[in-house]
């Protein structure tokens, strides 16, 4: 909604200035931004009078006028057709530039020398017109800078409403918020014209079919107006919030909707068939063609206005194209009536038609203020187009919208605000707002709220009302903030952050990606659920809900490969999700964790070998993760599937924990045009927190000292190491404490086929110092089991 | 002299020759060789050791083999302590790079939210979660917003079913928290939410909120302000100024935006406040009586506040990101940074 202050000042008494206004404005609920003015930009433009006119010499269309600026007169040629002698018009100097970069340099136009410019508004940057050369008002006085001409037409103010105050989309609505914090008075203009003696009934007659969608219709007639060009203050009023100029009655109406923020609608009373005028709802499949040349297809949500024979407008949405006011219109029927707020924006929804009618009726117009409206438009059609108002109001009220009655109670406003306000600046604010008081006594008061509210329908409404004039900056901190014991434990959001913590410490970086993905994303990875479909989706890219967090990763992972950034350490958690009908939502969330590797895992450095991703650091940093967690045991479990070139699973306790593997390079390159090794891994958040522990247990420092034996020993490659732990473990004996893995080699020495592996085993006892002899029988059995049941050669 | 005597005064003896022991390759060669070395003294008592009965072998083995591993140490600690002062200081490039241990970064929205989410712990709040597919009931119907109405549009929804969406904002949560908790209630809904805009530099469909709720008896619009006022002084810093003006959510009444001056101008204008010296960081207000109600909350008996921000905004606006997509693309050389 845009207001201007000048038209603003029609109805009260402004006495801030522009920027005071638009924060005033803005600490009452009304978010203002004045719009700057374009003609604040314009230097060297003066206002000049064209004194004489004379044929160019040399060319049929262009014509030498001879300027008058007050200290001198100049001579500029000038392609135009519309100047003429006696006209107030801009001048732009020789050395000027305007606002579109042009610098205005002396020049001969076809062999006449011109002394400046003549210009068009889109040339000065004042609007997109180019239909002839800006003319000014007969009053603008000769010599004076353009620009400070302009400043007196009012700033502008560009408000941005809440949908809760269908009141404020009017300059009056507006002027009666300010008058809120000065006090002053609100005017609203009078309606001065007489009917004439033609009863308005001879010519038109209402029938409401749909009394819900229209509980008021009002019409009158005005008869004998010449549709012509508005006059300037109308021109520049409507120019100065935005709306263009078409011809005195539809500008007459716009400015009543601007006014009054009431809606209204003209229509060429010559076809309007059978004196009649019918609101019903459209039937499904019911055709109009709306006044902006669209025809549309209607379904029985939408509300139509009709004669006796066909749809002349879809109700407080748009006029029909049968119907509209022509430059030979004499007669006008004028509509001013209350549409239900839900119907209309069940209609516009439906049409994809927002218009300001629309945008008024479905945040609640005045039912009280359609006789106002109707008045007002009458009034402004006879004084710019002449002709007479028929006697009477067609005023067909079917269903009265009952006012509202609020009881507001002084210390529940004090109490829920933590202020101390007087009652009778309450009620004084109350009345002030346009509220009826109705009664009161010392501890509330009893309001009418006025039609116009429809957001003042109970106490609360009147509590806001209350801190919004009072300021909201004035309301007094709080001095205390209480803390109330709270037993709930954040336990599992703390949980869900130290896992966050953690991945970030093993050196990857935390990504957020769009949970709305391409269908074909949802079928990824080992577990594939129906996913949940979105029903009016951006794109075909954004048409499902995730189920894995996977191929986001490598859509990021893809993205940076372009930019060649190949060494990709990057993880995400979040929530996918899957269709279950079974759920209130249809959906089951999971929340997930999810990391992928490629490239380099490390950064070059001078003192050591880089390493390469691969699928152990994944497990490490799983196996790492379920440390911390409590999880003393994770079996691996090697799966095969085709979007796959290795997978692993990972149980816990015989729930699925993760799984991690290497994509397939064929599908990478397929799918992806992706080159390089891709590493992923994805877990379930909820089964990790459900299966972890945090009951630690301090475990003595061992007393006695230890005994440590390395073995390196030659195995078929086929032979997994874990295996041969199982054996080592087995023979071990009771005072194996330790056995761990360290080195694998194969290659240079090693006979192919075969791979040497190296464990190293810690002995001790709890209760004495173990003997070497003990161990070295131990090592033994152990050497021995190996040849025996892997035909492991000692290395 | 038995081997017992031979091998402590071996001991002795290697002690007062190991302080004596020059910080040269010669002087520490000679003091390897005399007791470690093949013909060196150490060697000499392990032969003899060969010799004696298995009884004497118990007695005297394991005293040996520690001044056997004894010895060995001390070698190696001077030959160590050698090769170091070897590398002078011509030699000793102190400006050759650190070790660059892997770093990871949390993503700098995780990061504003996990910031403001400690900010309002501090202040008692606990942490709420719920889906990020929710139903109409809780999404809008529960929080006062009628069917048909324009605030509706405030919100534009990606719908699953005619009464299933994707949640727009994580208010739902108040709802659900209050439908299974009497009050007091005092938390903090974090979260995923989605609404059906067109996606560009300032708008991408999908977003995160923190919402916080407080209900008990006689929460005041005094208690939000404060509560509110501690938040932003801790979080953009003391000497932010703030205001609030009033504004219209369905669920509150009153409700309010709040401002916060710019934190690049501090309140003179520049392009990051649009020239109008404040930035909007959040809405907030008293919860409304109806959303009370609906959650068999007496709305005469408890009042409440709610505030809901948005982490990605302020991320932009914290670290001067003029790009909201940059947040969900993943780019390294962006997660680098934060
Ligand atoms: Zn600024």
């Amino acid at each position: 909604m845009i207001v201007n202050t000048k038209w603003l000042e029609q109805y009260t008494e402004i006495p801030y200035s522009p920027e005071e206004l638009e924060e005033k404005l803005t600490y009452l609920g009304l978010e203002s931004t004045i719009k700057k003015n374009p003609a604040e930009k314009i230097n060297g433009v003066i206002i000049s009078e064209i004194t004489e006119i004379f044929p160019h010499p040399n060319a049929d269309r262009l014509c030498i006028c001879r300027v008058d600026t007050g200290i001198n007169t100049m001579d500029v040629v000038c392609g135009a057709p519309n100047v003429k002698v006696g006209q107030k018009v801009p001048l732009v100097k020789i050395g000027t530039t305007l606002p579109n970069g042009m610098t205005l340099k002396p020049v001969k136009i076809r062999g006449v020398q011109s002394e400046g410019m003549l210009c068009a508004e889109d040339e000065l940057g004042l609007s997109d017109d180019h239909g002839g050369i800006m003319v000014l008002d007969n009053e603008a006085p000769v010599g004076m800078e353009l620009k400070d001409y302009l400043a007196g037409s009012g700033t502008s103010i560009d408000i941005d409403l809440t949908p809760n105050r269908p009141d404020c989309t009017s300059h009056i609505g507006v002027a009666r918020d300010i008058t809120l914090l000065t006090g002053k008075e609100l005017k609203i203009p009078e309606i001065e014209f007489t009917e004439s003696d033609e009863s308005v009934r001879d010519y038109i007659d209402v029938e409401i079919i749909n009394e819900i969608g229209c509980p008021r219709y009002a019409a009158r007639v005005v008869r004998g107006v010449r549709v012509g060009p508005s006059p300037k203050w109308l021109v520049d009023f409507l120019g100065s919030v935005g709306v263009r100029s078409i011809n005195n009655v539809v500008d007459a109406a716009n400015f009543v909707l601007l006014e009054t923020g009431h809606p209204l609608h003209t229509f060429d009373y010559r076809m309007i068939n059978g004196n009649k005028i019918i609101v019903r709802s459209a039937k499904d499949g019911e055709e109009v063609e709306t006044i902006d040349g669209v025809r549309r297809e209607l379904i029985k949500d939408v509300l139509l206005i009709c004669d006796a024979e066909r749809p002349v407008a879809v109700a407080g949405i748009m006029g029909l194209a049968n119907s509209e006011i022509n430059e030979d219109t004499t007669d006008i029927l004028i509509e001013s009536a209350y549409f239900d707020p839900a119907t209309i924006r069940k209609g516009s929804k439906y049409l994809g038609l927002q218009t300001d009618a629309s945008y008024r009726f479905e945040r609640g117009a005045d039912p009280e203020g359609v006789i106002y409206a109707l008045n007002r438009l009458s009034d402004l059609i006879v004084q710019l187009a002449g002709g007479a108002v028929c006697k009477g109001i067609v005023d067909c009220y079917p269903r009265i919208v009952k006012p509202r009655e609020i009881i507001v109670r002084f210390k529940r406003v004090n109490s829920l605000l933590g202020v101390d306000i007087q009652q009778d600046w309450i009620v004084e604010k109350f009345e002030k707002l346009g509220c009826k008081i109705l009664d009161r006594d010392s501890g509330s008061v009893r309001v009418e709220a006025p039609s116009w509210r429809p957001d003042l329908e109970r106490e609360i409404d009147m509590i806001e009302e209350v801190v919004r004039i009072y300021g909201m900056h004035n309301v007094p901190n709080a001095k205390v903030m209480r803390i109330q014991p709270n037993y709930e434990t954040t336990h599992d959001y703390e949980l869900v952050e130290k896992l966050r913590e953690l991945i970030a410490n093993f050196g990857l970086y935390e990504m957020c990606s769009n949970s709305l993905v391409n269908q074909v994303f949802t079928e990824f990875g080992p577990q594939t659920l129906s996913p949940v479909k979105v029903k009016n989706p951006l794109s075909q890219d954004m048409s499902h809900l995730r189920t894995t967090l996977i191929p986001g990763l490598l859509q990021t992972a893809k993205r940076n490969l372009n930019h060649q950034n190949p060494d990709l350490p990057l993880f995400e958690i979040g929530f996918v999700q899957h269709y279950n009908p079974q759920k209130e939502t249809h959906a089951e969330e999971f929340q997930k964790f999810a990391i992928l590797l490629a490239g380099f895992f490390e950064e070059k450095y001078w003192g050591y070998e880089r390493r390469k991703a691969d699928v152990f650091i994944l497990k490490g940093i799983l196996e790492r993760i379920a440390n911390r967690f409590g999880i003393s045991k994770i079996d691996f479990k090697l799966e095969k599937h085709k979007q796959f070139d290795q997978i692993i699973s990972t149980e816990v306790d015989g729930r699925q924990l993760a799984y991690l593997g290497r994509i397939s390079q064929k599908y990478l390159q397929n799918d992806w045009d992706i080159e390089i090794p891709v590493f992923v891994l994805e877990g379930d958040v909820s089964t990790l927190i459900h299966l972890s522990s945090q009951s630690r247990q301090y475990v003595e420092l061992p007393v006695f000292p230890s005994i440590q034996r390395d073995i390196s020993i030659l195995v078929d490659t086929n032979i997994k190491v874990a295996d041969v732990e199982r054996l080592i473990v087995g023979k071990g004996g009771k005072y194996l404490q330790e056995l761990r893995f360290y080195d694998l080699y194969k290659g240079k020495n090693i006979d192919k086929g075969q791979k040497s592996v190296t464990f190293n085993l810690v002995f001790r006892a709890e209760e004495r110092t173990l003997k070497d002899a003990e161990v070295e029988d131990t090592m033994a059995a152990v050497h021995k089991t190996l040849l025996k049941e892997l035909g492991a050669k000692l290395r | 002299m038995n081997l017992l005597e031979r091998t402590n005064e071996v001991r002795s003896q290697l002690k007062e020759d190991l302080s004596k022991v020059q910080n040269t390759f010669q002087s520490i060669e000679d003091f390897r060789l005399k007791y470690i070395g093949k013909k060196g003294l150490i060697p000499s008592l392990f032969r003899d050791f060969s010799a004696l009965c298995a009884t004497e072998k118990r007695e005297i083995g394991k005293i040996l083999n520690i001044l056997k591993k004894d010895a060995e140490k001390a070698v190696q600690n001077i030959q160590d302590r050698f090769a170091d002062s070897q590398s002078g200081e011509d030699e000793f490039d102190y400006t050759l790079p650190g070790v660059p241990f892997n770093r990871g970064h949390l993503h700098p929205v995780t990061q504003t939210m996990n910031r403001i989410c400690d900010i309002f712990k501090e202040m008692g709040f606990g942490i709420e979660f719920g889906p990020e597919v929710e139903t109409d009931f809780y999404n809008f119907q529960a929080l006062n917003f009628p069917d048909n109405h324009p605030a509706r549009d405030m919100q534009d929804t990606f719908f699953i079913e005619d009464d299933i969406l994707l949640r727009t904002h994580t208010s739902p949560v108040q709802i659900r928290t209050m439908l299974k908790q009497k009050p007091p209630i005092r938390i903090l809904a974090p979260g995923r939410v989605f609404r059906n805009e067109a996606i560009n530099s300032r708008s991408y469909c999908v977003f995160h909120q923190v919402e916080g709720l407080y209900v008990d008896e006689n929460v005041t619009f005094g208690e939000l302000k404060v509560t509110i006022e501690v938040f932003a002084k801790k979080f953009f810093g003391k000497d932010v100024k703030l205001r609030f003006r009033p504004s219209y959510f369905p669920f509150t009444e009153p409700s309010a935006e709040v401002d916060i001056s710019c934190i690049i101008c501090g309140g003179k204008g520049c392009r990051l406040c649009k020239h109008t010296g404040w930035l909007e960081i959040m809405g907030c207000g008293m919860v409304h009586p109806n959303v009370l109600n609906t959650c068999g909350i007496d709305s005469e008996k408890y009042s409440g506040y709610a505030f809901g921000m948005g982490p990605d905004r302020i991320t932009l606006l914290k670290y001067g990101i003029n790009d909201i997509r940059l947040l969900f693309e993943g780019d390294i050389r962006f997660l680098r940074q934060f």
